[in-house]
């Protein structure tokens, strides 16, 4: 069945760019919903059903390592994965996503191909 | 300028790389590196700071038929006028551009962060740098127009 998905960008472009790279990319998804930061992510997981997060990391507000923290502590939404597509490389901020639960990461900027190859397993 | 002669050719890919892959529009480095920018006509500027062990600042001026084209690209719908989306993506292309150059400037980007992004326009502005911090300006060229990449980074 296909996946809900919750892109979580502080830029309306990027949010609109990752959602066109998902049907570029050939990827089949269902619902797609838009955050602005962590808190909105978190406001979003609690109301809808989403299957798979794509999450930006440096975000005003609440930022994706802090919405990793916060989301590992609510029960209903503790297990929806996490794909990280952020401008961020270094692995001390890549590794401790991942530690909080973070199922991969793509770095911006990206091209349909290598959404593909990197979300196609786990849509 | 010449301390930066080692990093201008991955600075040239690095925009290569986001505008061909993402964005669509063919760009290619338009002369020699300049040390200033002068002044920006009917432009947007697009810009992130850097801290940690590279102190500094990364900016993108982009003449406004240039910025409109790149907006109309990544939205997939025309867009006649510099507003709240042409902002966003120029400030979207600052930071993955900021991004790149965390990786260019340390190993694997450790020890840099970058700001969230900022944007300015106007019809006419200067861009002026502190005395104290090395600018390396590179222009690169696309058909709507001529942009230009601005690193300054404090010395030590």
């Amino acid at each position: 069945m296909a996946k809900n998905v919750l892109v979580v960008d502080d830029s309306s472009t990027m949010r609109k760019i990752v959602t066109r790279s998902l049907r570029q990319a050939g990827l089949d998804f269902g619902d797609i919903f838009e955050a602005g930061d962590g808190q909105e992510a978190l406001d979003v997981l609690e109301k809808e059903s989403v299957d798979i997060v794509l999450s930006d990391i440096n975000m005003p507000n609440m930022n994706g390592i802090e919405f990793l923290r916060e989301k590992g502590t609510r029960d209903g939404i503790k297990d929806i994965p996490v794909f990280m597509i952020s401008t961020e490389t270094g692995e001390d901020i890549i590794g401790e996503a991942k530690s909080l639960g973070a199922v991969g990461a793509l770095k911006k900027p990206f091209t349909p191909d290598k959404v593909n190859e990197s979300l196609g397993p786990l849509m | 300028m010449e301390e930066f002669s080692d990093i201008v050719p991955e600075i040239v890919d690095a925009v290569v790389e986001l505008f061909t892959g993402m964005i669509m529009m063919d760009i290619c480095q338009d002369g020699e590196p300049l040390s200033k920018p002068g002044t920006m006509k009917d432009s947007i500027t697009g810009m992130v700071g850097l801290a940690g062990t590279h102190k500094g600042m990364l900016a993108v001026h982009i003449p406004k038929e240039l910025a409109l084209a790149i907006t109309t690209s990544f939205l997939g719908m025309e867009v006649e006028e510099i507003n709240e989306d042409v902002q966003d993506a120029i400030g979207e292309i600052a930071n993955m551009l900021g991004g790149s150059m965390k990786s260019i400037l340390s190993d694997k980007g450790k020890d840099i962060q970058l700001s969230l992004p900022t944007t300015i326009s106007g019809e006419e502005y200067n861009f002026v740098s502190q005395a104290d911090v090395g600018v390396v300006v590179i222009p690169m060229k696309a058909q709507a127009g001529t942009l230009m990449v601005q690193l300054e980074l404090a010395a030590g």
